[in-house]
């Protein structure tokens, strides 16, 4: 018999014995968050929007990067493009779920995040792998003031079934701002080929206006068919801790980088 | 956009795949129509409890690990263990420090983590390994050959959790963890190992009138709108959109045979089911 007689063996704290799934216990928790880097960017590097083009694209943003590595501490996340596409559309055709999708898609942003860590090489910057984001990112940003991560988050398996297809909800967009998130970052900024938020496309209709700064509650009610960012970004957004905005620039556009590592007014913002 | 691959090799949704914007919810839509594979459709995903089970010691744990070796022969299982009391310790003493929920998540995955190998350290004699998320290609290899394997139940969001909406507590853990399993794998049924018979309408560990819930469907689950519930409220949402889990069952690790008579397909305990019916889709 064990001495407890089948009592469970607590060890003492605020949470003992509860259930984790009560509502008043849940709302008890809610207190401060500290900023465990306040000083960090996170810059998302777009992989179809940017990646995908090559070097005419991707080598003047890598360069505004290094121009702005003694200013700003910076870490890159790199998102898939047109190779995650293509096994989206190989793997979808066999039947396979969004798990395993997810799993598929990460490694093509793992590719596009290793090659940028190669051009940025020679100063200091490194790509980390999940688990080296958890323990040694600190170590990385005292180094060399910046790294290089794989945009999408490490879900795979357990990633969700979204309500509608089978696409898999968190890209480099959610990743990008989780990490953003959970370190308590200076600044989020996604680097795409558009200059923002249009009303609506800009490239099919006239009338579209282009949207300097919005709410994610706001951006949710307009219900527009196709945004430049992962929709769960906004959800995310709404329950924010710390990271309370995004923005998006044009990297095509040289300086824009820089002006909103500055914190002027480019591009669109979307704050919590 | 440049266009990167030659488009004549493509299906027409991939065409639009490559071309489009991955949030046009028209190309969402279209992947509806694409096959659900079940990549294992004979294995059962079985959670242990963490304060429920794992935290009782011998008493409880012992008996458990007896009917899963009985059942070896006859059920193939993935077994997930859940965190419990030293995972409340370590959120409170975690929240108190002012650090984030993903913090909260590498942490909590530690201890769900340290009751999984006690669990293999039980079921070791019989063959039977413990497989961390990377490892996970060899799963089937190891259920084929040994009939189980165990896994911590945490989902390996680490630092990448969501916020939950209220409060500071990672709200996807191990119930969600062995959930997601349980739907990508296709799995034949999802198992929640707890110390209660089920679902009741209140704690009937606080509340002696609370009646037992044999079966709910998790869209009436979702309308009471509980203060209370036997599972994570992420595990209720995830079923709204799971492509597979139809259903999840709750028995009762503390009545000897009651996992069996789950595993048999027997109504034991609560089953929680998904009312709504999907559009046919070719099967894989």
């Amino acid at each position: 018999m064990s001495p407890h007689q089948g009592d469970a063996q607590h060890v003492v704290s605020r949470l003992m014995r509860e259930s984790l799934m009560d509502k008043a216990l849940i709302a008890g928790t809610e207190s401060p968050v500290r900023a465990i880097l306040p000083a960090l960017n996170v810059i998302q590097i777009g992989g179809l929007s940017i990646m995908d083009r090559g070097h005419t694209s991707v080598l003047p943003l890598l360069d505004e990067i290094v121009g702005n590595q003694h200013e700003y501490m910076q870490v890159i996340g790199v998102g898939p493009g047109v190779r995650a596409r293509h096994i989206l559309s190989v793997g979808l055709d066999l039947g396979l779920p969004t798990g395993a999708l997810a799993t598929l898609a990460a490694k093509s942003s793992a590719q596009n995040a290793y090659m940028v860590s190669c051009l940025l090489a020679s100063h200091g910057f490194v790509y980390l792998e999940a688990p080296f984001i958890v323990q040694l990112l600190p170590a990385m940003l005292a180094a060399a003031r910046g790294a290089v991560f794989n945009g999408i988050p490490p879900y795979d398996l357990w990633e969700h079934p979204p309500a509608i297809g089978k696409i898999p909800p968190h890209g480099s967009d959610a990743g990008a701002y989780l990490v953003g998130e959970v370190f308590g970052a200076r600044a989020i900024i996604l680097v795409k080929d558009v200059d923002g938020l249009y009303t609506a496309d800009p490239k099919t209709d006239p009338h579209a206006t282009f949207i300097p700064e919005i709410s994610a509650a706001e951006l949710v009610r307009m219900k527009l068919p196709t945004l430049p960012i992962e929709a769960v970004v906004l959800d995310l957004l709404m329950r924010a801790k710390l990271a309370r905005s995004v923005r998006i620039v044009n990297g095509l556009v040289p300086g824009n980088l820089s002006r909103a590592l500055a914190g002027e007014s480019v591009g669109t913002l979307i704050h919590a | 956009m440049p266009d990167g691959t030659e488009n004549g090799l493509l299906t027409d949704l991939g065409r639009r795949l490559v071309s489009g914007s991955l949030s046009d919810a028209a190309i969402q839509q279209a992947t509806e129509a694409t096959p659900n594979l079940a990549i294992l459709p004979w294995v059962n995903v079985v959670k242990i409890g963490g304060q429920s089970i794992m935290d009782r010691g011998r008493y409880a744990v012992w008996p458990v690990v007896d009917e899963i070796v009985a059942n070896l022969s006859r059920h193939k299982m993935i077994l997930g263990t859940g965190a419990g009391t030293r995972a409340r310790h370590v959120y409170s003493l975690a929240i108190d420090l002012g650090l984030p929920v993903g913090v909260l998540t590498v942490l909590g995955t530690a201890v769900a983590w340290q009751n999984a190998q006690m669990l293999q350290y039980l079921l070791a004699k019989h063959g039977i390994a413990f497989l961390e998320p990377n490892e996970f290609a060899s799963l089937p290899h190891y259920l084929m050959e040994r009939g189980a394997v165990i896994c911590q139940g945490m989902p390996p969001y680490k630092l990448w959790e969501a916020n939950p909406r209220v409060g500071r507590i990672p709200p996807q853990r191990t119930d969600t963890g062995c959930f997601l399993i349980a739907e990508v794998f296709g799995a034949r049924k999802m198992i929640y190992v707890k110390d209660e018979d089920g679902l009741f309408t209140a704690d009937p560990k606080k509340d002696p009138g609370a009646a037992h819930i044999p079966r709910i469907s998790v869209q009436e689950l979702l309308a009471r709108d509980l203060n209370d519930l036997v599972v994570e409220r992420a595990v209720l949402d995830l079923m709204l959109s799971a492509r597979h889990i139809r259903e999840i069952q709750f028995v009762n690790g503390l009545k000897p045979g009651q996992l069996t008579a789950a595993l048999d397909g027997e109504p034991v305990g609560t089953v929680i089911y998904n009312a709504a019916v999907r559009p046919e889709t070719p099967a894989a």
